[in-house]
Formats: C-alpha cells, sequence, structure tokens
C-alpha cells in the first residue's frame, strides 16, 4: 500500500494495532466474540469518522476503548434481552492440540470466563480496565467517569464474587 | 478522616475479601470522601492471584487472528473536510482531485470510491456522524451536497436503483418516519466496488427543506459479495435507524405519497 504517512495514517496503524486488546476487553464487556466484534467494527469506524476528536499525545487506547464502551452501553439499553456466548473455545478448540494439559487449560480457562460473564456489567468494566488492561484505579476511574472509591468497591465485590464462584467450580482451590 | 478504618479492614476491602455489604458501601463512600485514602487501601493491595487466571482465560482473544472487517473498519478513511460555503459558492458537487494525481499520494481506487462517497455526502467538519452517540462531537450537522443524491432521496421510491453519476449507483433501502416526524430514509451507495450506507432525514434541525445525514458508514463486505438490501448494512447505519424509527417502515403507495408531502 502506498498511503502517504501523515498523522492521521500513523493513529489508523496504532488503532489497527489495538484490535486484539480492543476485541478481548468488548468480549469481556458483552460476554462473547460475536457481539465483541460487532462492537470494535463500529467503535473503529466510529474512531475513524471522529479522528479529528483525538487529541495527539494523549492514550489512543483510552479514547478508543471508551468509544467502545459507549458504543456497547448504548447497544445494550437497546437489545437488553441479548444473551452472552462463550465462543472462545471455538477460536482455539479448532487449532488441535489434544494433550491433557491442554485440555484442563482450557476448561479452567472455560470457568474463569464463565465467572467473569456471570458478573454484572458494572463489575465485568472494572475487571476488564483493571484486571485486563491492568490500568490503575484513577485511570479505570477517569475512564468511566465514576469517583475512585466506586471503581475499587466494583472490583472488590467483583474479585469476591470471582473467587467465590471459582472456588465452587473448581477453577481454583 | 482515614482513621475510622483499619489497614486489616482497608486490605480485605482492595483485595476482595470482604464480605460485609454495608463495610464495602462505607469504605467506598469514605474514599470517594478522602483522596488520602485511595492511597491508604492502594497500599494494603496484596498479590492479586485472580488477575493472572483472568489474564490467562482471555489471552486467546489476544493471540486470534483479526477478522478482516475489523481491519477494514479501520480502513475508512477520516472524513475529507468540505468548505460547504465554497461547494455552494460553486454550485456544484464537491468531486475530489482525480485518482491518478500524485498529490493525494497515489490513492487506490476502493479509497477513492469511499471517499468519493462521503464526499457526496458533504461531510463537514465534526458532524454527528453516528447516531449522537456521545463521542461525535454535537452542534454541526451534515448537509448533502450532491444533487444527484438528493433528487434520488426526494423521489425514487425503495427498491429501485439510482444512477448518481460519478459517484456511482443509489438506492433508497428503508424509508420511515422518526421521533419527531421527520420523513427520514435509509440509502447506499455502490461505487468502484465499495458500499457505503447512510441515513437522511428530511428538514431537520437546520429547518431547511434538503436531508440531513444521520449517520453514515461504510461496508466492510468484499466487493461483488451477494447483498441482502440493508441487511448487512455498516453497523453505525443499522443502529442509528433502529434508534430513530418510530413507524412502520413506509412501503408502495404509502412512501410515494409520503415523499409527495415530506
Amino acid at each position: 500500500m502506498n498511503r502517504p504517512i501523515t498523522p492521521d495514517e500513523m493513529t489508523r496503524q496504532a488503532l489497527i494495532a489495538l484490535i486484539p486488546r480492543l476485541r478481548r476487553f468488548a468480549r469481556v464487556l458483552t460476554g462473547s466474540i460475536a457481539d465483541a466484534d460487532d462492537v470494535v467494527q463500529a467503535a473503529l469506524e466510529k474512531a475513524m469518522v471522529n479522528l479529528h476528536s483525538y487529541q495527539p499525545g494523549t492514550r489512543l487506547d483510552a479514547w478508543v476503548f471508551r468509544i467502545a464502551r459507549n458504543h456497547w452501553v448504548d447497544d445494550r439499553r437497546r437489545a437488553h434481552n441479548r444473551m452472552g456466548h462463550d465462543d472462545i473455545g471455538e477460536m482455539i478448540d479448532l487449532a488441535g492440540d489434544d494433550g491433557v494439559a491442554v485440555v484442563e487449560a482450557r476448561a479452567e480457562a472455560r470457568m474463569v470466563r464463565a465467572a467473569v460473564d456471570s458478573l454484572p456489567p458494572e463489575q465485568r468494566d472494572v475487571v476488564a480496565l483493571v484486571m485486563l488492561e491492568e490500568l490503575s484505579y484513577r485511570e479505570a476511574a477517569d475512564m468511566l467517569g465514576l469517583p475512585i472509591g466506586t471503581v475499587m468497591s466494583r472490583l472488590s465485590r467483583a474479585k469476591a464474587a470471582l473467587a467465590k464462584r471459582m472456588t465452587e467450580t473448581g477453577a481454583v482451590q | 478522616m482515614s482513621a475510622p478504618f483499619t489497614d486489616a479492614q482497608l486490605a480485605a476491602f482492595i483485595n476482595g475479601n470482604l464480605d460485609d455489604e454495608a463495610l464495602i458501601d462505607a469504605i467506598e463512600a469514605a474514599i470517594n470522601a478522602d483522596p488520602a485514602l485511595a492511597e491508604r487501601a492502594e497500599a494494603q493491595a496484596g498479590g492479586d492471584a485472580l488477575a493472572p487466571l483472568v489474564r490467562e482465560a482471555y489471552a486467546p482473544v489476544l493471540d486470534a487472528p483479526v477478522p478482516e472487517r475489523l481491519i477494514a473498519a479501520a480502513a475508512q478513511h477520516e472524513a475529507e473536510v468540505v468548505d460547504l460555503a465554497a461547494a455552494r459558492a460553486a454550485k456544484a458537487p464537491v468531486l475530489p482531485t482525480p485518482a491518478n494525481d500524485t498529490g493525494r499520494g497515489g490513492w487506490r481506487w476502493p479509497q477513492f470510491g469511499a471517499i468519493a462517497a462521503s464526499l457526496a455526502l458533504g461531510v463537514m467538519i465534526g458532524g454527528p456522524l453516528l447516531n449522537g452517540g456521545s463521542d461525535a462531537p454535537a452542534g454541526e450537522s451534515l448537509v448533502l451536497a450532491s444533487a444527484d443524491l438528493a433528487a434520488m432521496l426526494d423521489s425514487v421510491p425503495s427498491g429501485q436503483k439510482a444512477d448518481l453519476a460519478s459517484l456511482g449507483e443509489g438506492e433508497v433501502v428503508l424509508t420511515f418516519r422518526d421521533g419527531d416526524g421527520r420523513l427520514c430514509r435509509q440509502f447506499m451507495i455502490e461505487s468502484a466496488g465499495n458500499t457505503s450506507d447512510a441515513v437522511a432525514c428530511s428538514g431537520g434541525a437546520a429547518g431547511g427543506s434538503g436531508w440531513q445525514i444521520e449517520a453514515y458508514g461504510r461496508r466492510a463486505a468484499p466487493a461483488g459479495e451477494m447483498k441482502l438490501a440493508g441487511g448487512d448494512a455498516a453497523p453505525a447505519v443499522v443502529a442509528a435507524v433502529d434508534a430513530m424509527i418510530d413507524s412502520d417502515p413506509l412501503i408502495g403507495a404509502d412512501e410515494v405519497a409520503e415523499l409527495g408531502k415530506k
């Protein structure tokens, strides 16, 4: 491709590099890869159209994650009976490689995802941002527009619920 | 101010080991009122055994190949800025420079087509392109800059292809009224193998008789693939229509009659 290397083109390339993380983030929010990819696609389209509202020097990931989350929140209001469906297994189970350790690891991963999927949306937000994206509480609070104590309490409840659920299902002892 | 809670309580809070709901609420409120307490709580954070498990569980998503349609979504170039005043003064649809103009850095045709389509939509800077989403700057709107396109929206019934000259071929896929009673039409434009979707409403905030673009997007589907009219439209447009539609779709004689009064 013979594109000019403009600031917008660099931002575009950076957005493409962020797609795997965007998918993971959206998967936690939506509960399925199929819905996550719809959210990511819409977020990227919005981002490209609104590139002029991105301020160079600020965090591009935070900017596009916020777009993705806003889109999902709006979308969820319209379709609130949507059901999650853990299709991550389908992404990798196709790959073969069936050693016992691998099968066990996948079963554990499925249980962990089931535990995360069972959390209420406001707790999934903080799990996605703080546990997976490793944002600080302050960064997560800024992105979600919440006070920091509220982010902490949501993660506190999420951790307690995850530990309980994983112990029940045997994902952790 | 931080005094009422012990370090042990804060540690249990930050590490997710508290099951006393009232205490969690009390600590949350205290931290929200006192940033110093947030620091004290964070200092109590212990090794988090859960986070690595959760990261491991979602690692396959990071490792999976990225679907083509997502790359395509990021290939949509930023809407070109059109000086509407200048365009109106020129009394002509704004068209980009030819594809072989090296001044544009050698655009390939597919991109050129998409840009032609966005120019046809008279894209102004900062328009609320996407369904009034909170990321779209408010206060400005998109106005059609193509006479061919406006003519199609004014009079061509749904499902009938319209020749938009240099823009390609257009087709209205859905006509409906929104919550404010405005007549709105979802349409697509095919140009150089690319399909763009948009939804426009008549009149609008500007109060004029023109069509205002409410949402616009480019399809990721590869060229030449079988299409269901409107069924696989750009998500931004589908979402906008879902949010706006406030009547049964207008079809047949009803549609023609409504177009007559707009």
